[in-house]
């Protein structure tokens, strides 16, 4: 039997990043091959390398028989690759029939005029192949949540009856029905002799979904595995190149924190978003805030950094200040790792070093005013090793880190300048486990040395696992406060939120 | 990467190929206008031999041709390129001389730049037909050692004080801004003379002093006050302070003005069909209007009037149009003014009996029927111009009284 | 460590690109030396020209470049020029005082674009809709002044004996040198210049880190309006008179100097003050070699279209450099 695909010695790198080393792959028929790996380490790029988003820098590339080297994405699709992208890959403003079939309008036009109605139910036809019968083709797209827009794209792709089908961390963005009419799709596929390239950051769906996994590492391919050798801890190691623990969220189970409040929020009221939330947060206490993403959790962090300004209520710290806005925030030693990290945490075409700084001036600046660098170079180096940030150098811009790279820049940032308070929304969303473990610690220790550390998160597993104190939040009200436990579980916390 | 090389090579190569383009069309023109590198040099140099015969005090003895740069403040008007084709096409060809231009002078930082280019460039004589800073222009001509004379307007009363004596103002021959006021106040008194009883007003780029001088004269002739005013100064200076006409300030006296506008922009057109919306007797324009607003005036059956030059696009309007008053220069009017730089660059100098530079005012003609018109336009063609060789050697030469040149230019040619 | 040196090699290219403008300087000061040479003109007039015709550009541009790495655009600074240089002549006419004409050159333009900046953060507007008004503001009401009192002279001016001494190279190149000293000195080794510049790359991430967005758009304005004060005297030192439209040209080509020097137009890290005067130098050096190189009478405008090709090539390699330098993620 031959395989369908073969990539071999595939190398991409992009300006001082090498996102693909020298990297092979084969993808035979009837196959489910998962790709996982760390953020950065290159499941992205090969496969969108092998779908026609981009094209490698050398390597050859064998399909069915023939040389491969699509033009683009769409080509690719055409001669049997479809990938369902990270990133919505729908336009909105149209219907969903015309997304479906936006590159070939042609096919419906007569006498000139395109026959919307055989378009829609060209549409109809293809959503129902893949088990989708609530979304109509003649439907705006804009009328659809991010779940059935997903779905029209896998329906687009799926239509085509590619060979081989790429599915980038599409799961995340579904509920559990979106998912069993993806995996429906993967099943048809392998029984059809076609086949699968799976991309997640869930290593227990992979598990569950894939017969063959791949590691890669900083853009290399690490170890394969057979279904039959699936082990968590296994994968986990070969994934960040050390031995890693099962666990790595606190191992103790007392709540502690210290007497003295750090931060006092009185009746803050702000629109539908916060209702009546009266919170004091203590000093060497790790505060997590949980709930469905719009209960308001992010709306407070950003109230209690004075980003925004509530309607009514106040943020005050331990000395009576009220906090009206960033710059006061600041000065009375609070910081504020914002969950869109790219936009509001960090200037990405910017050096490591100006991310770092622009935070801490006032720690080094003669007279406030003055920034030498014999001064400011020791200051983001001493955050870059502290961090370990792994980077070219101080001056490399960010955007060309890692997802977790860039959050620990974010972190240094703040940590840098000695914030007592932190407010941290969503720390370890997009990073790697890697990374993730050593935010834990970080956050460990710095409760340690009595700062008050508000963690905000959309997952409850690390806010069970980290917090002091967990306060539950829905409809912009508070709803439950849980003091740290053993005995905490999931299905009483979730009977808050919902 | 690679691809990016290729994408800039091109780029750059495109770039390279639009500047060829750009050079091997100016090289014909150099070659043209400039004696030195023409091919035709030898033609040209006979017939500068020939002229040298006739006249030994036309170019320098060693054959050099006096190079005279010329400021032009619009380069593309139609007036300046009249005067241009008779200094390039008639003057450049009968004389050893050789011109250069500027391109369009912005500001008086920009005149002085350009006289400092023609003095870097080997001019020895500037010719003037930019107003923005007189003072400096001046300035910068006696700092580099350049002739300067003044090709149209007039330097003001004070300025030509401060000048007169200098070694380096040759003078000025051109329309005074009294002349600008008079050739205003001709053309209202036309129209009320014959009779209208609304007219309508362009004031061109008021408040070019030029055109507040003639929209004043025009509003005085008409017989209307302005401001209460009806004196020249006092006209003229509330406009300078209106930046315009206001037409609530006009005093009417027989003649009613119906309406006013100015400048040249994206409403100029809907302006002035409102005012054609009025059905004025006449419309009376200080300047431009020949070149802006010919065909849309002819289509709207209204007599016009306007201060130009005498064209061929004048003249068709005014034979088959409705163009019915033109006050104008002739394309060779300048050709005295270059008389009297030659003579300073030679050495010979006119000055009055105190020593003074020339300043003699030039009035307009006028033109009120084809056949006017035709007597100035036809004796101005290209190859034989009112001011042509044979006139203008009467004032070259080193025995040239001042008075000579004022019988000269105020000879009634018409 | 083939990440390293990869970054390293990357580093260089960068380093590069950054001397391309210099580079293209100096090829454009060698280019006009040559065309005047073999034209047999004078070189040393020509430099002094070259000169003269920079400085104002490149002072004015310099003080810019604070407002360009906010990512903002000011399009009035000619008009505030024009209005100020009005402004100063009018002072010393009525008091026959240099040093209060200079006091208040600087006073006007630095208020002019207090003004700009002030009027965008009260109304919450973009501060280039603000220099917009400004410019058709300011210019109509210097031309007025300038009408009203210069009559038929069509300007206004002040005796040619009062800065006379100061038209000389040296003078401006000393005027030069210092304000961009001192703009270096805020834009690099200040909090001020490093906070305007993360500002430029990225507002949002700026105000959440304490930077009070509409406090450095003033002082960036604050700083322009210092180069326009400076521009605005040293036009007066060149030619001691203004007229309506001194200056006209001014707020176009500051910001084809900027590109010139190599500066994105977005702003933020990547600005530099030296591109101001790179870039003001090279597009004057490029403007008198096309001028020289095509003669007048090839016909109106065939040098602003041979520099707006340049424009556009230099806009097109800046923005390359710019975009290979993104992750596809």
């Amino acid at each position: 039997m031959e395989p369908i695909l073969t990539m071999k010695h595939i190398r991409k790198t992009f300006s001082s990043t090498v996102a693909l080393g020298d990297v092979s792959l084969e993808l035979w028929p009837g196959e489910v091959r998962g790709l996982i790996g760390e953020n950065g380490s290159g499941k992205s790029t090969i496969s969108s390398i092998a779908a026609g988003m981009q094209k490698p820098d050398s390597g050859e590339m064998i399909f069915q028989g023939q040389p491969w080297a699509p033009k683009s994405m769409i080509d690719a699709l055409h001669r049997g690759i479809g990938m369902i992208v990270q990133e919505s890959g729908t336009i909105s403003g149209v219907t969903v029939a015309e997304n479906i079939f936006l590159a070939e309008l042609d096919q419906f036009k007569r006498f000139g005029v395109i026959d919307r109605r055989a378009m829609n139910r060209k549409a109809d036809e293809a959503l129902a192949g893949i088990g989708v019968k609530d979304v109509q083709g003649s439907t705006p797209l804009a009328a659809l949540d991010f779940q059935a827009r997903k779905l029209v794209e896998i329906a687009k792709v799926v239509m085509k009856q590619p060979q081989i089908l790429v599915v980038d961390e599409t799961t995340t963005a579904l509920s559990q029905t979106g998912r069993d009419i993806l995996y429906d799709v993967i099943k048809r596929f392998r029984s059809e002799g076609r086949a699968v390239l799976f991309i997640s950051h869930d290593l227990e769906e992979i598990m569950d979904v894939c017969d063959t996994l791949t590691v890669l590492r900083d853009g290399a391919r690490i170890r394969d595995f057979k279904k039959e050798e699936f082990e968590p801890d296994a994968i986990r190691t070969s994934m960040i190149g050390r031995e890693l623990q099962g666990d790595y969220y606190r191992s103790d189970f007392t709540p502690s924190r210290l007497e003295e409040i750090a931060l006092k929020a009185r009746h803050l009221q702000s629109g539908g978003a916060l209702k009546d939330v009266s919170i004091d947060f203590h000093k060497g206490e790790i505060v997590g805030i949980g709930g469905l993403s719009h209960c308001g959790m992010h709306s407070l962090g950003k109230v209690l950094f004075g980003a925004e300004k509530p309607e009514s209520g106040s943020v005050t710290t331990a000395d009576g200040t009220k906090i009206t806005n960033e710059t006061v925030a600041m000065k009375h030693g609070i910081g504020y790792v914002a969950k869109d990290r790219d936009v509001e945490s960090l200037a990405l075409n910017t050096s490591i070093r100006d991310n770092i700084a622009i935070a801490g001036m006032e720690r080094y600046a003669l007279g406030n005013f003055l920034v030498t660098n014999a001064k400011e170079k020791p200051y983001v180096d001493r955050q870059i090793e502290s961090l370990s940030i792994k980077c070219a150098g101080r001056d490399q811009l960010v955007s060309q880190l890692s997802g977790g790279n860039k959050q620990k820049v974010v972190f240094g940032k703040w940590i840098g300048r000695g914030s007592e308070i932190l407010i941290l929304d969503c720390p370890t969303r997009g990073v790697d486990i890697g990374v993730k473990k050593a935010m834990y610690e970080l956050m460990t220790s710095l409760k340690k040395e009595g700062k008050a550390i508000i963690m905000i998160s959309e997952e409850l597993p690390e806010l069970m696992g980290m917090a002091d104190r967990l306060i539950i939040m829905k409809d912009g009200v508070v709803m439950k406060e849980f003091p740290r436990s053993e005995s905490l579980s999931d299905a009483e916390i979730i009977k808050y939120m919902i | 990467m690679k691809k990016n090389i290729i994408k800039l090579l091109s780029l750059l190569l495109a770039a390279a190929m639009i500047l060829c383009v750009f050079a091997g069309c100016s090289d014909g023109k150099t070659e043209a206008t400039d004696p030195k590198t023409s091919d035709n040099a030898p033609a040209d140099t006979k017939t500068q031999a020939d002229t040298q015969a006739e006249t030994e005090e036309a170019a320098a003895p060693s054959g050099e041709p006096i190079k005279i740069g010329v400021l032009v403040a619009d380069v593309s008007g139609e007036e300046a390129l009249g005067f241009r084709s008779y200094y390039e096409n008639y003057i450049a060809k009968n004389y050893n001389v050789s011109f250069v231009y500027t391109e369009q002078l912005e500001d008086a930082a920009a005149e002085k730049s350009a006289i400092e280019k023609f003095a870097a460039q080997g001019c020895q004589a500037i010719l003037s037909f930019s107003s923005a800073d007189r003072a400096t222009q001046l300035d910068t001509c006696i700092q580099n050692k350049l002739y300067y004379a003044v090709a149209s307007g007039m330097l003001d009363d004070a300025q030509f004080e401060t000048y007169k004596t200098s070694e380096y103002f040759v003078g000025q021959i051109g329309p005074s801004m009294d002349t600008e006021y008079e050739a205003g106040f001709a053309m209202g008194k036309y129209f009320a003379d014959k009779g209208v009883k609304t007219v309508a007003m362009y004031g061109a780029f008021i408040p070019n002093p030029m055109h507040v001088y003639r929209a004043a004269g025009v509003l005085a002739g008409l017989g209307m006050t302005y401001g209460g005013a009806s004196e020249k100064d006092a006209i003229v200076g509330q406009i300078f302070a209106d930046q315009g006409v206001d037409l609530s300030k006009v005093g009417a006296n027989g003649v009613e003005l119906v309406g006013y506008f100015q400048g040249f922009g994206d409403t100029t057109f809907d302006e002035l069909y409102g005012l054609l919306g009025q059905n004025p007797d006449a419309f009376l324009s200080v300047g431009m209007a020949t070149t802006f607003f010919t065909d849309a005036l002819n289509g709207a059956g209204v007599e016009f009037s306007d201060i130009d030059s005498f064209t061929s696009a004048n003249g068709k309007a005014m034979t088959e149009g409705k163009l019915v008053y033109l006050a104008g220069k002739y394309s060779s009017s300048i050709g005295p003014i270059f008389a009297a730089l030659v003579n300073a660059v030679n050495g010979h100098p006119v000055r009055d009996a105190e020593g003074n530079a020339l300043s003699i005012s030039q009035d307009y003609l006028v033109a009120t029927d084809a056949a006017s018109f035709d007597k100035y336009s036809t004796a101005d063609q290209g190859e034989s111009p009112i001011f042509s060789k044979d006139v203008l050697d009467t004032v070259i030469g080193d025995s040239v009284s001042y008075d000579s040149f004022v019988a000269l230019v105020t000879e009634d040619r018409g | 460590m083939a990440q390293t040196n990869l970054a390293k090699k990357n580093r260089t290219r960068e380093l590069l690109v950054a001397l391309l403008p210099v580079a293209a300087l100096l090829v454009l000061f060698g280019a006009l030396c040559l065309t005047v040479n073999l034209k047999g003109y004078r070189l040393d007039m020509y430099l002094k020209i070259v000169f003269n015709e920079g400085v104002v550009l490149a002072v004015v541009a310099t003080g810019a470049i604070f407002i360009y790495s906010l990512g903002s655009f000011d399009i009035s600074l000619g008009a505030s020029t024009l209005f100020s240089a009005a402004i100063g002549v009018m002072v010393y006419n009525s008091t026959q005082s240099l040093p209060l004409m200079i006091c208040t050159i600087f006073g006007v333009a630095i208020g002019c674009s207090l003004l700009s900046s002030v009027l965008a953060s009260v109304f919450h507007i973009p501060v280039f809709v603000t220099t917009v008004a400004m410019m058709s503001v300011l210019s109509a009401v210097a031309a007025q002044i300038i009408t009203a009192n210069g009559g038929a002279l069509g300007g206004i001016g002040i005796p040619a004996t009062v800065v006379a001494p100061l038209d000389n190279v040296p003078f401006k190149l000393i005027a030069l040198l210092v304000f961009t000293l001192i703009c270096v000195f805020v834009f690099d080794f200040t909090k001020i210049g490093r906070r305007l510049k993360f500002l430029g790359s990225n507002p949002v991430c700026a105000k959440l880190s304490g930077i009070k967005v509409n406090v450095y758009a003033i002082v960036a304005f604050v700083m322009a309006g210092l180069g326009v004060g400076l521009g605005a005297f040293l036009t007066l030192v060149y030619t001691p008179s203004v007229t309506p439209t001194t200056a006209g040209s001014i707020g176009m080509n500051i910001l084809v100097a900027i590109v010139f020097g190599g500066m994105p137009i977005s702003g933020g890290s990547r600005s530099r003050i030296y591109a101001a005067l790179v870039g003001g130098f090279s597009y004057i050096l490029l403007n008198n070699i096309l001028k020289i190189v095509i003669d007048s009478g090839a016909g109106y405008g065939i040098s602003q279209i041979v520099s707006a090709v340049f424009f556009l090539a230099v806009v097109y390699v800046t923005s390359m450099n710019y975009r290979t330098k993104l992750l596809p993620r």
